[in-house]
């Protein structure tokens, strides 16, 4: 049996080898130079074609959009909330007032974030009437000012560290730009403590106001230089309480059109972090 | 007759050793391995068979042979003694062949084919999903949800197989008889009845007319006995059996009786010599299973396909492996692309499809009659290029049924039909009055009781198949044939013996004013004219003159060249002085004259064709199958028949045929003139394979008569060497050799023998030749289904695979990056919710892209030559039922369940179900133009390269 077994690998051997290279019919891998060479270029042409075809439809497809406005906005009818600085791990905050190093990152992050909104940069930006919706003709759209000392404690100009150092950390909370989203009413965005017994939080400006001449927003190409409006947060530790925790949790409220309730949707018009203060 | 016989039976042993030469050939071409156990196989069979035939019993005498067994004649074996030797020998019965236990055939469901890919592709996906646990423990559970699906695609599709052949097997199973055989024996002095599976050697057995032979057989003593050898031999001619001893070839000599071959006639009582496997026909039933079983086509083709599918799916995963790796992903994450993409290209639905698709139509066709045992056999039945087939039976009737008639100096055709229902011929002259009187009176097959609302001609009848034959044809014509018979009293009668060649029987006739005795007579026809000095014609008694009887001779000649069995009538009208009322016939002395009788007519009758099987034949010839005929039939009867069923078409000559027109010698005739063949056994026999290959590739129409079942093997050896796919059909014992080495073998359900239906890949239940057309039909249709199927799933796996490789290479996820160009780049900020919606959509649409794909791809995949116009879009309405509810899913996947997240689907935006519209115009226009190309270039590079 092993012997008709060892013929038979002897056999397949000889055989793959054949159907490698057949020396009689000079085929290779079942075909001959001619037949690989037809086949090889009539896949080139095919898959030319394919590729072509393909880069014709992208290019038709892309045709249809507008460079500066998104050709479908209604996925997305309300705008979603979100926080600076950007948290290492999901939405938690973790710093010890004593190390200044355990919030350098955020302080550097906040101060990125607020770059534009200094003084120098904001200089060339209209200022526009409060509580009315800035509405625009265009062809050249303008962006309104938005004072960073509207942020009082949170602006960083009197506090270069944003609060870390005392112990009543800085969170900016931010809404998302949607173009051509017109508010009502009169939108804020507050925020509660889920746990609130001991610290105190604090919203700038006044209220987590949001005023309604930010809106609406028409596009990063057309609507040079536009500045969200933007809402801070300080929550304020006690010097003794160290350890300690707290969840912050930040809606818009006010307005009938921007949702802030989702079953699915958790970020939906709303934000939901965590502060660690260690010692 | 008989002297024939001994020649074709020494071909059977040399035909084995040809078996073993051509295996020997072909196995260092391509087979390999398989054929040299074969051949060892074969040649240990070869050994005991011929061991067996140096048994000498046949030359002993039965003194000899009572010492040699150790029995006694007159009183057989004691029950002791019996049963020590029963307990030596086993029982008297072939062991049946070897059963494959059930859970290997249904492991065997499990992994052969396609299952193998599926298993591999199932392995690989748990091996990514091991290496992506061990790096990063949150590793998802999709490729072992993926990995198990497979494994259930091989599970469920391997049980639904298995189940199909079982329920076959069933089928099968049921055929076999429940009721033991009986025998008769004399053990202690004493006759008894025992089962005849523990009869043993020595055993002394008596055995009448209507019995099975229950073992080989040494006959001791006999009473014009006759037996039917057609199990063993495929010869249906009874054969003479007594004691004397005959031939030195113990399969010739008429002293010995085989196994399972019927007494038909006459009583035997003999020596068992031989039981269960020890037996010739046991030797010839375990032949069967050294014979190897053929790859059949379509296991060729998956064979090949998986081979294609697992080269392009390793050679496009380590081509991409090789990329991701120098673009500077990780080794690990390359393997686990390396191995989505091989997976990606198993196609898990082609397993079930293909099995389902086998089934279906293995279904149909048991319908139509054809069992099949083999799923896979339907396939092959349909890449068939030959079929060898039985005559008798299978493109007959298997019936006598009178076919021409001859008084009146005319010859007149009678409906040979199967159900008789119009006879045409002239019914009005007086001649054919006494001679319908002849037909009915001097016969003695008679109708069984009991079947008064059976038809005519499926009524069952006690006696010979040309008296049945007889009794039919007049009861068609004349009505109530008993109650005639009951009307002209028999007084006298002489049965048909060999020696005689004629029957005769002396009745009163029906007329009370008539007291003359009516004497009939048939027989051979020469021996009725030389009894007879008038004729009869137009009812007048004419003297028989040189004239008349060349007319006789001609019309003789005629019909016996149709290869039809030929009766001569005659009757007289026995004077009533002579033979007053009481006179006494005494059929010992024959006090009654048997000459100068009057002869009336001639009367011929064939075994004819089925109905159905010309139209067949001409299917399979206009289908390019040659049909080739082998009987054991005598050559012209065969060569009469293939004539009226088209194996041999009407204006194509043999040999002989063109010799006889030009007046020349056979050997002067350019052998390669004639279209058809008509080789005889005798011929076969001292034919190498070369002449056989020569035969077989020349002739156009062959017909192979007076062939033994062993050569049969022979003939198919032959038409497979010629590269063909090769069905036979075959209901003797000994034809199980040829059936296993055919690519298919199609056993006879009615008339075929276990051994037969064991070997064989397909039943027909009805015996009929128009089956096995039948079954062609289907298994062409599968074999065009199967490719469109393969063709169709594999489309879809190139389409789905693309995404992948593109992600790996731009690191773009395709389906979402398209959509979300649409929605955002343009500085848009989104939740993550939202996100996850787009890729919803994204996945949504890259699901109904492909969706649509398929319809296209269905479209196209509809016909493999023809254009869909030429097809006709809406001939095959399931097709649209197919496609509907294929958009039905899609759309309810995508609105029907917009709640349910975990699929990963959402509403979509309705103009994306139109996105793909045109591509899928575009595949359908560029397949069109592909096919066209291989219409109008047949055997073109495009023909060759392009056409799956």
């Amino acid at each position: 049996m092993t012997k008709n077994e060892k013929k038979s690998l002897n056999q397949s051997l000889a055989e793959w080898k054949l159907f490698i290279y057949n020396p009689t019919t000079g085929e290779f891998l079942g075909r001959t130079a001619k037949s690989w060479g037809l086949i090889l270029l009539f896949y080139l042409v095919f898959y030319g074609f394919l590729a072509a075809l393909f880069s014709f439809t992208m290019w038709v497809m892309l045709q249809t959009l507008n460079d500066e406005v998104p050709k479908y906005r209604d996925q997305i009818p309300s705008p979603g909330l979100m926080v600076f600085p950007k948290p290492v791990t999901a939405l938690e905050y973790t710093f010890s007032r004593s190390d200044p190093t355990s919030y350098a990152g955020y302080i550097e992050d906040l101060k990125k974030f607020l770059k534009p909104y200094t003084l120098e940069e904001q200089k060339n930006l209209t200022v526009c009437p409060d509580g009315a919706l800035f509405e625009q003709k265009g062809p050249v759209y303008v962006a309104c000012q938005f004072p960073i000392s509207l942020l009082q404690a949170c602006s960083g100009m009197n506090d270069p560290d944003f609060g870390y150092s005392q112990g009543n950390p800085c969170i900016l909370v931010k809404m998302n730009r949607i173009i051509g989203l017109k508010p009502e009413g009169v939108p804020r965005i507050d925020c509660v403590l889920k746990n609130e017994d001991i610290p105190n939080v604090a919203v700038y400006p006044h209220n987590g106001m949001i005023d309604l001449k930010y809106f609406p927003y028409y596009g990063k190409k057309l609507h040079v230089g536009y500045l969200q409006p933007l809402v801070a947060v300080q929550v304020s530790f006690a010097p003794n309480n160290t350890g300690k925790e707290v969840t912050v949790e930040c809606k818009i409220d006010g307005s009938a059109n921007l949702k802030s309730q989702d079953d699915r949707d958790k970020f939906l018009g709303r934000v939901t972090f965590k502060i660690t203060a260690r010692a | 007759m008989s002297q024939q016989t001994p020649e074709i039976y020494s071909v059977e042993l040399s035909g084995t050793k040809d078996i073993v030469k051509t295996d020997k050939g072909d196995g260092k071409k391509y087979r390999g391995l398989k054929n040299n156990c074969l051949e060892r196989k074969k040649k240990n069979h070869k050994e005991e068979f011929q061991k067996e035939l140096h048994l000498d019993d046949h030359k002993l005498s039965n003194r000899e042979l009572e010492k040699k067994y150790g029995t006694d004649i007159i009183t057989g074996l004691s029950s002791t003694r019996a049963a020590e030797l029963l307990a030596r020998d086993g029982p008297n019965s072939l062991t049946p062949p070897k059963q494959t236990p059930e859970i290997v055939k249904f492991l065997k469901q499990m992994v052969g084919g396609f299952s193998v890919l599926l298993w591999v592709g199932a392995f690989l996906c748990w091996i990514a999903f091991g290496i992506e646990y061990s790096s990063n423990k949150s590793a998802s559970l999709n490729n072992v949800y993926l990995g198990s699906v497979l494994v259930l695609v091989v599970i469920f599709t391997g049980i639904f197989a298995y189940y199909q052949e079982a329920k076959s097997t069933n089928i099968m199973s049921s055929f076999k008889k429940m009721i033991p055989q009986q025998a008769l024996v004399i053990r202690d002095s004493e006759k008894k009845s025992i089962p005849s599976e523990q009869l043993v050697v020595g055993d002394i057995v008596e055995v009448k007319g209507g019995d099975q032979i229950p073992a080989d057989i040494r006959v001791l003593s006999s009473q014009g006995c006759r037996v039917d050898n057609s199990s063993l031999t495929g010869e249906s001619e009874p054969q003479p059996r007594s004691s004397e001893f005959t031939h030195e070839n113990p399969l010739e000599t008429k002293n010995i009786c085989f196994y399972s071959t019927t007494c038909l006639e006459g009583t035997i009582t003999g020596m068992v010599i031989n039981t269960g496997d020890r037996t010739i026909i046991g030797h010839i039933a375990s032949l069967a299973s050294g014979v190897g079983n053929e790859k059949t086509p379509i296991a060729i083709e998956i064979e090949h396909f998986v081979h294609i599918v697992a080269g392009v799916a390793v050679s496009i995963g380590i081509l991409f492996f090789i990329i991701a790796v120098s673009m500077n992903y990780r080794v690990l994450d390359s393997i686990i692309f390396l191995i989505g993409i091989i997976v990606a290209n198993v196609p898990e639905g082609l397993l079930a499809t293909v099995t389902v698709t086998l089934s279906l139509t293995a279904k149909r066709m048991a319908k139509k009659n054809c069992l099949v045992k083999n799923l896979e056999a339907v396939e092959t039945l349909g890449s068939t290029s030959i079929i060898c087939s039985d005559k008798t039976g299978t493109l007959t009737q298997n019936r006598m049924t009178v076919a021409h008639l001859w008084f009146d100096n005319q010859i007149f055709v009678a409906d040979t039909s199967e159900n008789h229902s119009n006879q045409v011929f002239d019914q009005s002259s007086r001649t054919w009055a006494s001679l319908s009187k002849i037909i009915t009176l001097c016969n003695r097959a008679e109708f069984k009781p009991g079947q008064e609302n059976v038809p005519i001609m499926k009524k069952a009848v006690i006696g010979d198949a040309s008296e049945t034959a007889l009794l039919k044809f007049s009861e068609v014509i004349l009505g109530d044939v008993m109650e005639i018979r009951k009307r002209n009293r028999k007084v006298a009668e002489i049965p048909f013996n060999s020696t005689n060649k004629f029957q005769l029987s002396i009745h009163e006739t029906d007329d009370p004013h008539d007291k003359r005795f009516l004497m009939v007579m048939k027989g051979a026809p020469e021996r009725i004219l030389e009894k007879c000095s008038t004729i009869m014609i137009n009812g007048e008694e004419h003297p028989l003159d040189e004239s008349t009887a060349k007319a006789f001779h001609t019309a003789y000649m005629e019909l016996g060249g149709l290869g039809e069995r030929v009766l001569g009538f005659c009757h007289l009208y026995l004077p009533a002085h002579e033979f007053p009322e009481t006179y006494k016939f005494d059929t010992d002395a024959m006090n009654f004259p048997t000459s100068n009788l009057c002869f009336v007519g001639l009367l011929s009758m064939i075994d004819p064709p089925r109905s159905t099987v010309p139209d067949a034949v001409t299917k399979c010839r206009s289908a390019g199958i040659k049909v080739i005929m082998v009987t054991g039939d005598h050559p012209i009867t065969a060569k009469a028949i293939a004539k009226s069923v088209g194996i041999i078409s009407a204006n194509s000559e043999t040999v002989e045929d063109i010799a006889r027109r030009l007046s020349i010698a056979v050997e002067q005739v350019n052998k390669w003139d004639a279209k058809a063949a008509v080789v005889t056994g005798m011929e076969l026999k001292d034919m190498s394979s070369e002449q056989v290959d020569e035969i077989l590739a020349n002739y156009q129409e062959i017909v192979f008569a007076r062939t033994s079942p062993q050569q049969k093997l022979i003939i198919v050896e032959g038409c497979q060497r010629q590269d063909a796919v090769v069905a036979v059909t075959g209901d003797g014992v000994n034809d199980s050799p040829a059936l296993k080495k055919a690519d298919i073998g199609v056993a006879m359900g009615i008339a075929g023998s276990d051994a037969a239906k064991n070997a064989a890949d397909m039943v027909l239940l009805d015996d009929n030749f128009a089956s096995i057309v039948t079954g062609v039909e289907e298994g062409r249709l599968i074999f065009d289904n199967l490719k469109k199927t393969i063709a169709y799933t594999l489309t879809k796996n190139i389409a789905e695979l693309c995404p992948f490789l593109i992600y790996i290479i731009v690191g773009l996820p395709l389906p979402i990056g398209t959509i979300t160009i649409l929605f955002i780049d343009l500085g848009t900020d989104i939740t993550r919710y939202q996100r996850a919606y787009l890729e919803w959509t994204g996945y949504t649409a890259f699901f109904v892209g492909i969706l649509v794909q398929q319809i296209a791809d269905l479209i196209i995949r509809k016909t493999r030559r023809n254009s869909v116009f030429q097809q006709g879009l809406f001939r095959n309405k399931v097709i649209w039922v197919g496609i509907a509810s294929q958009i039905v899913i899609g759309l309810v996947l995508s609105y029907g369940l917009g709640s349910v997240t975990a699929l990963s689907f959402t509403m979509l935006r309705a103009q994306y179900w139109f996105v793909a519209v045109p591509h899928a115009i575009l595949i359908w226009v560029y397949d069109e133009v592909r096919k066209l190309f291989i219409r109008l270039y047949p055997g073109s590079w495009w023909d060759k390269n392009m056409y799956y």
